[in-house]
């Protein structure tokens, strides 16, 4: 019972202490992590158009290591976002649940 | 944007934010498809389950009857033959 009476309290004090930090991310995210606007098409364009000239090139094997090793990092994170977005298509973590 | 702690947000460029944005939206509706696809194809295979449990509880039902009558007949054998 007492436990339970806590409860709001505990989660008020939560709440208080976590809206700086909240605070924080959103201003980062607003940066970061908005959706691409109609604006930035042409770069992306551009982006994808370099991509493949790269790739046809042959200007992806004269990378180093390093660089070559963080493009892979990153192209891997935007790939796994299909699969988070398959669990929430989804809706289970794991497998289908039918 | 100055009282940030780390440093001033970093300029993402487009083409990974597109590309993340759009992997997502991809993912979200390739799940769903699959889920409403694959929900259609169990709820199917349910059906014809529940047609042939009833096939089989009567058939195990008959089964059980004759493996009993058969036991009783045996356990009637054995102690007439131990007298």
């Amino acid at each position: 019972m007492a436990a339970a009476a806590k409860l709001p309290s505990l989660v008020n004090s939560a709440i208080t202490a976590a809206k700086p930090k909240f605070n924080i991310f959103l201003q980062y995210a607003k940066v970061e992590l908005t959706p691409p606007k109609l604006s930035d098409i042409p770069q992306i364009r551009a982006g994808i158009g370099k991509l493949l000239s790269n790739a046809r090139s042959g200007a992806w094997k004269n990378l180093t290591v390093k660089q070559a090793t963080l493009n892979t990092l990153v192209g891997m994170e935007v790939v796994f976002w299909f699969y988070v977005g398959e669990c929430i298509g989804k809706r289970h973590i794991v497998g289908y649940k039918v | 944007m100055s009282n940030l702690p780390y440093g001033p947000p970093v300029k993402i460029s487009p083409l990974i934010r597109f590309g993340r944005w759009s992997f997502l939206t991809a993912g979200i509706l390739y799940g769903a498809f699959h889920q409403s696809r694959l929900s259609k194809k169990e709820t199917k295979l349910r059906e014809i389950e529940a047609k042939e449990k009833v096939v089989r509880d009567e058939r195990l039902k008959k089964e059980k009857a004759i493996a009993a009558a058969a036991e009783l007949k045996a356990l009637e054998e054995m102690v007439a033959t131990k007298k």
